[in-house]
């Protein structure tokens, strides 16, 4: 497999590195077979491929959810994985907020829960909501919030606490389309701003285009890799303008014909 | 607003008014029998005696203090044992048939034996109480920390909380909704088995009047009594509510 692509330079260490890794619950049914996977520092990759591929698994894997028994390895910045990692942020599909704090109250959360002294941590959480756009909705409760501006929220919660890498599970999963693109802008800036190494686990492949700078697309189950995609659209890169560009397309229907080859395969 | 809620009152006035006055005629012309039914001047006439003379509000007083200590009581223990269970489940799954046992048995039954080991004061009514309140608030808690959203259980690991973190900011407040339901339905509880075991055997209490005058065909007394019972209930649980608003406004 050739991981040699993406901007970040060629020597930048390693925030990810996959090797040959293998995964089975109560060791009958595979979930992952050989998975190999290197991500350099302040790269952002997409993983994509059909439900139950494992996608989940492997970042459950790495943020430390789920041990790891079986051939192969895993480390983030050359450590095994493990619960509660400073360097490790970690994003679900739902917002999980807290109903009963604030907005602000929220956004401080990963960062109280890490030790962040609580005048710090506000003065953080405020400047991150400013940066997702909610100035103004400090003190509302998650109620009183739409869907997108929750998982805004949610990402100042993630952005706040700093940590060098990212993992993300299906983050926009459940909003709708315009919400979705409006945040995904918001990711785009976050990064470019923020300069985190992120792994994004999506089904969304005009997603995984429009964000990455590397799509990794894997099987069904059990999860291979299929292929590994540079995506070499400069940054900073806007996702109304992308829609126009044909080389976001080319690199969207490329993605496409890996993830049907894998189908095929597999199931037909 | 105002004038809406205003009309609703008046139109509540009015048909309390109308209600009384028809049995007041009924009564009077002997349409119904006030021998069994009672009739509205001496409901009225019976409740301002007992105001005056004080015996109302002592009998109140120790219905309600009975009803406060058990409810105290009962749920403290429901929450702590409740809390055991979910931290050993081993310990809940070999209690749960016992539990059972005794949650199904109509609890009133043990009014006898509390009666024998605890007197005919304040003991015994606290202790049929007690026995109601603690089932229905150890449910409630272990259903409430069970049914605590795991997003933020996961949440907590991965930023790798402790476990002391991780329940006061997320398990105990997101468990207190389904709690306080059941700490709204174990107080009316504790008022039922207090004023059970009153009537059963005691020696003051609402119940124990209302058993006496029932004994002595003092019908106005009994309709008056179920009307301060009734008002207590209503306040009881508007108490509640109240509380369940302000401590949980993020609903």
């Amino acid at each position: 497999m050739d991981h040699l692509s993406g901007p970040p330079g060629l020597n930048a260490p390693l925030a990810i590195a996959v090797d040959g890794l293998d995964l089975s619950f109560d060791g009958s049914s595979k979930v992952l077979s050989d998975v190999s996977l290197h991500i350099r520092q302040g790269e952002f990759v997409s993983l994509v491929g059909p439900s139950g591929c494992g996608k989940t698994t492997l970042l459950n894997l790495a943020v430390g959810l789920v041990p790891h028994t079986g051939k192969g390895s895993i480390h983030l910045a050359g450590a095994v994985p493990v619960q509660g990692n400073p360097q490790v942020g970690y994003m679900l599909a739902r917002d999980s907020l807290m109903p009963w704090k604030t907005a602000l109250g929220n956004a401080m959360f990963g960062m109280q829960v890490r030790g962040v002294p609580r005048a710090q941590a506000e003065e953080r959480a405020r400047a991150m909501l400013q940066e997702v756009g909610l100035a103004g909705f400090e003190n509302a409760l998650p109620k009183a919030l739409s869907h997108g501006m929750r998982q805004r929220v949610a990402l100042a919660r993630t952005f706040a606490m700093g940590s060098s890498l990212l993992l993300m599970d299906e983050p926009f999963g459940a909003l709708d389309a315009q919400t979705k693109l409006q945040l995904e802008d918001l990711l785009l800036r976050l990064c470019q701003q923020h300069q985190q190494s992120v792994l994004f686990v999506t089904h969304d492949l005009s997603e995984a285009v429009a964000v990455s700078d590397r799509v990794v697309v894997m099987t069904s189950r059990p999860g291979r890799i299929l292929a590994d995609i540079a995506i070499d659209l400069p940054r900073p890169r806007s996702i109304r303008a992308l829609q126009k560009d044909p080389h976001f397309h080319e690199l969207y229907a490329q993605l496409w014909t890996h993830l049907e080859s894998g189908w095929s395969k597999h199931e037909g | 607003m105002k004038a809406e809620k205003l009309r609703w009152s008046g139109a509540h006035l009015l048909f309390i008014a109308v209600m009384l006055a028809l049995g007041e005629w009924l009564t009077a012309n002997r349409w119904l029998d006030p021998t069994f039914v009672g009739q509205p001047s001496g409901v009225i006439k019976f409740l301002w005696n007992n105001i005056a003379t004080g015996k109302l509000w002592v009998d109140m007083g120790w219905t309600m203090a009975g009803t406060l200590i058990s409810f105290t009581l009962g749920s403290v223990a429901a929450i702590t044992v409740g809390l055991l269970f979910v931290a050993f489940p081993k310990v809940e799954k070999f209690l749960d048939p016992y539990l059972n046992a005794m949650n199904v048995m109509p609890r009133i039954a043990l009014a006898p034996l509390f009666i024998l080991w605890f007197g005919l004061g304040l003991g015994s009514k606290i202790a049929v109480g007690c026995s109601l309140t603690f089932f229905i608030v150890l449910s409630s808690t272990v259903a409430g920390i069970r049914g605590v959203s795991q997003d933020h259980v996961t949440l907590c690991k991965t930023l790798g909380a402790s476990a002391v973190t991780t329940f006061f900011q997320v398990t105990l407040p997101g468990a207190v909704p389904v709690i306080f339901s059941g700490l709204r339905l174990g107080l009316i509880y504790a008022l039922l088995g207090v004023i059970g075991a009153e009537i059963i055997a005691s020696e003051k209490g609402l119940g124990q009047s209302l058993s006496y005058l029932g004994s002595t065909f003092e019908v106005n007394g009994v309709m008056a009594l179920l009307l301060v019972l009734a008002l207590l209930g209503v306040s009881v649980v508007r108490t509640m509510t109240w509380l369940e608003k302000r401590l949980l406004h993020w609903q």
